[in-house]
């Protein structure tokens, strides 16, 4: 099989990350829970997570990096801890809907800076145009999921700053895939996933916090347990329940992978095998692809339709003779109707470190006759 | 032997202030604090010996970690807090 879905979920890990939950499993206790070995052997899996993600998006303090189950959770947290009824919340044309479905279900005042695909320049005026109107909230995904677009989270950041804007940063699609320094963009929240470019398993996931969160879960969290509130410290303050250490345990060497790797290689490997596959598959009749002109502005994720053709059958076809990449809306309608591919939405391919250009190569040595009429 | 435990606000609160003493050298466990100097109910504190505390608050000092309590082992095996 080729695998090609790695915005969804990266499928080949280092062979450390299921050796290590798989051992965790059986000798890694709860954190926090008891004061013998397997307890504090937890402990030190935890610590040694928050630590290598505070190198990564540096951040002085790991006490900053919290623990949660995807992004989709860190986002909650995050949104939810700044947005009220009524708020007016600037966001790109390109988020998913762990932004959106929140903020919808809050009832937040959503404005959306529109811009077109690929272009950055519109993209930071179309937030500054949307701050200038006044704006309580600006919430921001670094990569589109479904086009691959670079959105120009550094200058957002910026603005937000310049205007006292709290930003929350949706770092799904660039974690472990583009450089990212959490303390320069001055955010109030970072999300991502684990299970993604950072190469951990299904279930994991962290936030990174720059201002006092409010907790989207109440309970136990083996500090100061006589008090019936949340404590008021992190990371405790966002971690009740049991961890998924057996999770946290891969994570940490998802990252450690991602550490020794650089990120700056992962990008540039991913940004020639995208690049490469794009080229290919616009000399292809009736494919249309959304490509960047600027392939700096492109991260390991394209999209692309073939004329006259459902992108569910092209997908269904494709899956059925070994390449998995995925079709349809990519849970991002915004993304879609921001790009006007709503109404028939895209096949998405999406890279990882552990791609190959040979791979790219059978891909569409099996995609091509597929797109031949009759 | 004595010893002191600085009673910290979390585990990784206290998992930050024993890696600040071990990296200058300073042997530091990390244990469950005993009941009786717990406070708000289960935390965590961190053991070093009774000749290390002065060059232990120093560093903690410098790299900016503040202990919530300090108590020293007494012969009876009780703690008496000590005033900062």
């Amino acid at each position: 099989m080729i695998y090609l879905d790695s915005a969804a979920t990266t499928l080949q890990k280092p062979a450390a990350v299921a050796r290590s939950s798989a051992w965790a499993i059986n000798h890694l206790a709860s954190p926090g829970r008891g004061g013998h070995r397997p307890a504090m052997a937890a402990a030190d899996t935890a610590f040694a997570c928050r630590e290598a993600a505070a190198r990564l998006f540096h951040l002085d303090d790991p006490e900053q990096v919290v623990f949660t189950f995807n992004a989709t959770h860190g986002l909650n947290i995050a949104i939810k801890t700044l947005a009220r009824p009524g708020s007016r919340v600037v966001i790109s044309g390109y988020e998913h809907n762990a932004v959106t479905r929140p903020l919808h279900a809050l009832e937040a005042d959503i404005r959306v800076a529109r811009s077109p695909l690929f272009d950055q320049g519109a993209a930071l005026d179309a937030f500054r145009r949307e701050l200038d109107r006044g704006a309580d909230l600006a919430v921001c995904t670094h990569v589109s999921n479904v086009f691959g677009f670079i959105l120009p989270v550094e200058d957002i950041a910026a603005l937000c700053r310049e205007r006292g804007v709290p930003l929350i940063i949706d770092a799904s699609q660039s974690a472990g895939c583009l450089p990212l320094d959490f303390t320069a963009l001055g955010a109030a929240f970072l999300a991502m996933p684990g299970h993604k470019g950072l190469y951990g398993p299904q279930g994991t996931g962290l936030l990174l916090c720059g201002i006092d969160p409010t907790p989207l879960l109440e309970g136990g969290t083996g500090s100061e347990s006589k008090r019936q509130s949340m404590p008021d410290f992190l990371p405790d303050r966002l971690e009740a329940g049991t961890h998924n250490i057996a999770g946290v345990a891969g994570l940490l060497e998802g990252l450690r992978f991602v550490e020794r790797r650089g990120v700056s290689a992962i990008a540039a490997q991913e940004s020639k095998l995208i690049q490469r596959m794009g080229d290919e598959l616009r000399a292809i009749p009736g494919v249309e692809v959304f490509q960047a002109r600027n392939p700096a502005v492109q991260a390991g994720v394209l999209s692309f339709r073939l004329k006259n053709t459902d992108c569910e059958n092209l997908g269904e076809q494709l899956g059925s003779r070994g390449i998995a990449l995925r079709a349809g809306l990519h849970c991002a309608p915004l993304a879609h109707e921001t790009a006007g591919t709503l109404e028939t939405g895209t096949l998405r391919a999406s890279v990882s470190a552990f791609n190959t250009s040979r791979e790219i190569d059978q891909f569409l040595h099996v995609l091509r006759p597929l797109c031949t009429p009759g | 032997m004595l010893y002191y435990l600085i009673v910290c606000r979390s585990l990784t609160y206290a998992q930050r202030t024993a890696a600040a003493l071990e990296r200058a050298g300073i042997t530091a466990r990390i244990l469950r604090s005993p009941k009786s100097i717990a406070g708000e109910g289960c935390s965590h504190s961190v053991k070093i010996s009774q000749r290390n505390l002065p060059d232990s608050l120093r560093i903690l000092r410098r790299v900016g970690l503040t202990p919530k309590r300090i108590y020293i082992t007494a012969g009876d095996g009780s703690y008496q807090e000590v005033a900062l």
